[in-house]
């Protein structure tokens, strides 16, 4: 098991530390930041309704993510073929590295609720398009897109 | 405009005019801290028609308050927030150490007990070209102050709200070299700390960034002497430096 891995499976077993962030949004993902330090921030996720990232990398930053509530499925882009997708329910986690190319959604009936590490903290994000010849188109954020979205 | 140890400073009413300066729900007006009036013999005078004016403009126009420096004293900072000030705004080289930052203690744990917040400017600096001081003067200063803050001001203040300008002339981008130095490189990661990006463009608030997150960024220019280049972030973190991050700090 990572570092990330054991961080974000502790911060899961003590819902005093993050409980009260807890607050869905049918329009999009609820983000909010537990901690941040010069190694490592951490993050609280609430989704529902089949809300997806979108396949995207982490640049410089590997990662953890622990299921608390709920259940989220993550896609590993793959060429010339389906995803691999596994499916994570509340007691679970994974994580990744910074070369790893994945998305992350929603899956099931129940709204779910995540905590994710991300080291060092994250700072640009890769974004991928798929075209529909299947050609991959990279676009380099701000990790503001992804975890401060507009409203 | 005409100060000691400037060359004349061409002004141009248009630029200041507020026809031409739309679409902002908010404007906070702080005396010009590089005048220097804070420190004056006639602080007070001057300040006190500086307050005057800008609170009888009334919305969407509201005051930063400046503080006389030779008696900054807590009655001062009630007197200004009952009277609409939405904070205080002081010079930077007068928060430079642990005498300035004691100095003004009471003021600034009266400004925490009502929940305001505290902008930290430049103050006076001459030189020629005006790029100059800007560059020199200015980062040192703020600098400085942000550092001083770190080591004095954070620990005697921990709930009070502070905005450095200039995203303190980029010195928390020396985290690194002060945690290496035995300094409070922590302080890099407090909340109740943020940024102005007066006079910086994408690079730099870029880097940032990355230090001490989005969240603790809040754009800014010098309009009308500098004109604003685009921030080339993304619509996410604008959205966060224009109207999210401000929000929360008002």
């Amino acid at each position: 098991m990572s570092k990330l891995e054991r961080l974000v499976r502790e911060l899961a077993s003590s819902p005093e530390q993050w409980a009260h962030l807890v607050r869905h949004d049918a329009d999009q993902r609820v983000y909010e930041e537990l901690h941040r330090d010069d190694d490592v921030a951490i993050w609280l996720i609430c989704w529902m309704d089949d809300h997806d990232t979108g396949y995207h990398d982490h640049d410089l930053s590997g990662g953890a993510v622990a299921v608390v509530a709920g259940t989220v499925a993550e896609d590993r882009l793959a060429l010339g073929g389906p995803p691999v997708t596994r499916a994570f329910g509340a007691g679970e986690a994974f994580h990744f590295s910074a070369a790893d190319i994945h998305r992350v959604r929603h899956t099931g009936h129940t709204p779910a609720v995540t905590i994710h590490a991300y080291s060092p903290p994250l700072w640009r994000m890769g974004a991928y398009e798929i075209l529909e010849g299947g050609e991959l188109r990279r676009h380099s954020l701000s990790y503001a897109e992804e975890l401060r979205p507009m409203s | 405009m005409e100060l000691a140890g400037e060359p004349p400073q061409p002004f141009d009413p248009h630029d200041h005019d507020p026809a031409t300066r739309t679409g902002f729900d908010r404007v906070l007006i702080a005396p010009s801290s590089p005048l220097g009036i804070e420190w004056l013999p006639e602080a007070e005078e001057l300040l006190e028609a500086f307050h005057a004016g800008v609170l009888s403009l009334g919305a969407p126009f509201e005051l930063w308050a400046g503080l006389v420096l030779a008696d900054p004293s807590p009655e001062r900072v009630d007197a200004l927030l009952d009277r609409g000030a939405v904070g205080l705004s002081l010079p930077a080289s007068a928060l430079s150490g642990p005498a300035g930052i004691e100095g003004l203690g009471p003021a600034l744990e009266r400004l925490a007990a009502r929940g305001r917040p505290l902008f930290v400017h430049p103050g006076p600096a001459a030189g020629s070209p005006a790029w100059f001081p800007a560059l020199t003067a200015y980062v040192a200063e703020m600098s400085t102050a942000w550092h001083a803050w770190a080591e004095w001001g954070r620990p005697a203040h921990p709930r009070l709200t502070v905005v450095f300008a200039m995203l303190a002339g980029l010195a928390p981008l020396h985290a690194e070299r002060l945690a290496a130095r035995g300094g409070p490189s922590h302080v890099v990661h407090d909340p109740l700390t943020f940024f102005d990006t007066s006079s910086y463009g994408p690079r730099a608030i870029d880097a940032m960034l990355r230090v001490v997150g989005v969240d603790r960024l809040l754009y800014g220019t010098d309009r009308p002497v500098v004109e604003p280049v685009p921030l080339a972030l993304g619509d996410a973190a604008e959205h966060a430096l224009v109207v999210a991050n401000p929000e929360r700090v008002l």
